[in-house]
């Protein structure tokens, strides 16, 4: 699958979520228990260095899969590699060092602060929590501070959250993210909360920081735009499924899957002049708890015939480093 | 070309007079128009809706200024006779259609409420018109039958936007009603705003933050900042050839799918407090472009062509500027000038 021989940072082998939903008398009394397929089976690797973006509507089992990567949430089935260790079997001071060196940023930065601490106290707290010595803390705090150009240092510390605007928010919350230097980044809907003008300088420091500290970022959106601006690699999720993983570029120009294709044509663009067809796919999104066998968007798709119906596409490589799970592709 | 509405030096006042949340804002809208109100968030689009609207919340007022809807000045009517124009005048499509469909009743129940209550036709009279409406926005009349609950999100939306057609308003204020919707549904919601407005006429005003629903969807923009409309005119004309910095400023904050080598320059430093405005224009704090007049005097609106104007003292240099502009580093000075 990947064009190198190193190895993966974050890896993921038949991933799987399950959760338990309500069922009907009837399904009770056979004893059956439905479950909402919320992220299936799912395979993916991230090399070191790499900024991929996770695109897929609400429901997609994206945000889950972030959740499953940062051992926030126990799989249902499959595993989670990370550096080379399973995830599942790793000792409790092995799992401390994970959760230094993977990070999550969170999507609202208005929730994310604790209101009563002040920027300094916010940013020294994974320190201590860690144990890194307190001599160290000014200069690993002024460090994380500079990556996100907070401007000056000392003015910012005695700050408030309140204090501060929507993006100076988002900045502390990317130092947080930082300040324990860690190797791999999640970043949920990062850019969602902030207002357009200030948003542009979320985008150019998420790539600032993509070229300069060499992270592994996984950033969840439903936005293509950002993917696109900050990615270099995007996997498309429909229904719990990774449908499409390829160069960010080439997905956009060639999406190869029915259902990116669908994605991308419905992202209103910023002219006038721009095309305003009907997207080429029908009805709305499935139900993720009710899944038969096939491919998940059969009865959306306009190209579906009866082998769609009868075999789940795999993910296949089309062209180098690009992947699709459509029967269209596969001979 | 005629004109629907026209709203003049409209002003908000929210907390005993002290916050201006709109002060002094200029619209208008032909009949037949989409026009987009777009704006970062505290920039008074929604309390300009709501103020047109008449459901203000609690402790805000109109101050000054008049909204002439075919010639009827919203402002000077009695609170009572301002309500009985809601829906036959003017609807409402909020944020998040649940907030407009009751849950405990059906659909047909909320329709004929709204068309026998108010629009005084009969029961059997009130399920056609219903089961039309439904068709319009491209749902099955069946669905008529089915509790809120039962609609998808973007299905729910398009519910609400039939509810509000139910009369057959002269405008329908829709405030972001896209913006909690997947691309998918938000495409399938845009397009049924424009199928309505190529075969109803309807003239909307669509309040959203973002350019691209905008070029979508309408043919006229009008861009808020600080409590003031900024930029008013065609959608093409504004887009593409902005007069007024901030405008500029948006359009070079905004990623598009397409162009991936464009860096994208945010503009520095945040909007004023609407409590303690800065005199003169109020982008200026921010505008690469402010001379000492924009920290002194309101900027007037300057015509730049029919039906396109800026509040902006430099307008008539507009095309200079927007050359400027285009540069990321113009942007980024007035950063460290402010620092």
């Amino acid at each position: 699958m990947s064009t190198t021989l190193e190895q993966p940072l974050v890896a993921a082998y038949g991933l799987t979520k399950h959760y338990p939903v309500g069922r009907s008398l009837r399904q009770a009394l056979r004893g059956e228990r439905p479950v909402l397929r919320a992220v299936d089976g799912v395979d993916l690797a991230l090399r070191p260095g790499e900024s991929v973006g996770l695109v897929g509507e609400s429901g997609s089992g994206k945000t889950t899969i972030g959740r499953l990567l940062l051992k926030l949430t126990e799989p249902s089935a499959g595993q989670v590699a990370f550096e080379g260790e399973d995830l599942g079997r790793l000792s409790r001071s092995a799992t401390l060092r994970f959760r230094q060196r993977a990070q999550l940023v969170f999507q609202n930065p208005f929730d994310a602060l604790n209101p009563r601490f002040s920027i300094g106290r916010t940013l020294t707290e994974p320190l201590s929590n860690t144990g890194v010595p307190k001599v160290e803390h000014a200069d690993r705090v002024a460090e994380s501070l500079r990556h996100v150009h907070l401007g000056d240092p000392a003015r910012v510390l005695e700050r408030m959250p309140h204090q501060l605007s929507g993006g100076q928010l988002q900045r502390v919350v990317l130092a947080r993210a930082l300040v324990l230097r860690p190797r791999f980044l999640v970043a949920d809907e990062p850019v969602s909360m902030l207002d357009v003008s200030v948003r542009a300088g979320i985008l150019n420091l998420l790539r600032e920081l993509r070229d300069t500290l060499g992270l592994t970022t996984l950033a969840i959106s439903h936005d293509l735009t950002l993917v696109r601006y900050v990615c270099e690699r995007t996997l498309v999720m429909y229904l719990g499924k990774v449908v499409e993983d390829g160069p960010t570029a080439q997905i956009i120009a060639k999406p190869a899957h029915p259902y990116t294709r669908a994605l991308i044509r419905a992202v209103p663009r910023p002219y006038v002049d721009q095309p305003r067809d009907a997207l080429p796919l029908h009805g709305a999104l499935g139900d993720a708890a009710s899944l038969a066998t096939g491919c998940r968007l059969r009865n959306r798709c306009p190209h579906a015939f009866d082998r769609c119906a009868a075999e789940t596409p795999p993910l296949a490589e089309i062209a180098p480093g690009h992947r699709v799970a459509c029967h269209l592709h596969t001979t | 070309m005629t004109e629907l509405l026209a709203v003049r030096d409209l002003a908000v006042a929210y907390a005993n007079g002290t916050v201006h949340a709109v002060d002094g804002a200029n619209l208008t809208l032909r009949r037949g128009g989409m026009l987009g109100l777009v704006g970062e968030s505290g920039c008074g689009k929604t309390t300009l809706a709501r103020a047109l609207m008449g459901v203000l919340p609690g402790g805000a007022r109109i101050t000054r200024g008049e909204a002439r809807l075919d010639g009827t000045d919203l402002v000077a009517l009695a609170p009572a006779e301002r309500r009985a124009r809601l829906w036959r005048d003017l609807a409402f499509v909020p944020q998040t259609a649940m907030s407009a469909l009751d849950p405990v009743y059906r659909l047909r129940d909320q329709m004929r409420e709204v068309l026998c209550d108010r629009g005084g036709l009969s029961r059997a009279e009130a399920d056609m018109r219903a089961a039309e409406l439904f068709e319009a926005v491209g749902l099955h009349p069946r669905r008529l039958a089915d509790y809120p609950h039962q609609f998808s999100g973007g299905m729910r939306q398009r519910a609400a936007i039939a509810l509000a057609l139910a009369l057959r308003p002269k405008l329908v204020i829709a405030d972001e009603p896209v913006t909690a919707l997947d691309v998918i549904v938000q495409r399938q919601v845009l397009d049924t705003f424009r199928s309505l407005s190529a075969e109803l006429g309807l003239s909307a005003i669509i309040v959203t933050h973002d350019i691209s629903v905008v070029a979508y969807l309408c043919d006229q923009v009008a861009v808020m900042y600080a409590g003031r409309v900024v930029e008013h005119g065609p959608t093409d004309a504004v887009l593409e050839q902005p007069s007024h910095p901030y405008t500029m400023g948006l359009m070079n904050a905004f990623p598009d799918l397409e162009s991936d080598e464009a860096v994208l320059a945010p503009i520095e430093g945040s909007p004023p407090p609407l409590s303690d405005p800065p005199p003169g224009c109020r982008f200026a704090p921010r505008c690469p472009f402010a001379e000492a007049i924009c920290t002194r005097e309101v900027p007037p609106p300057v015509t730049l062509a029919p039906d396109h104007w800026s509040a902006c003292h430099r307008a008539p240099e507009a095309a200079a500027l927007r050359q400027r502009a285009r540069d990321p580093l113009t942007w980024r000075d007035v950063a460290e000038a402010a620092a």
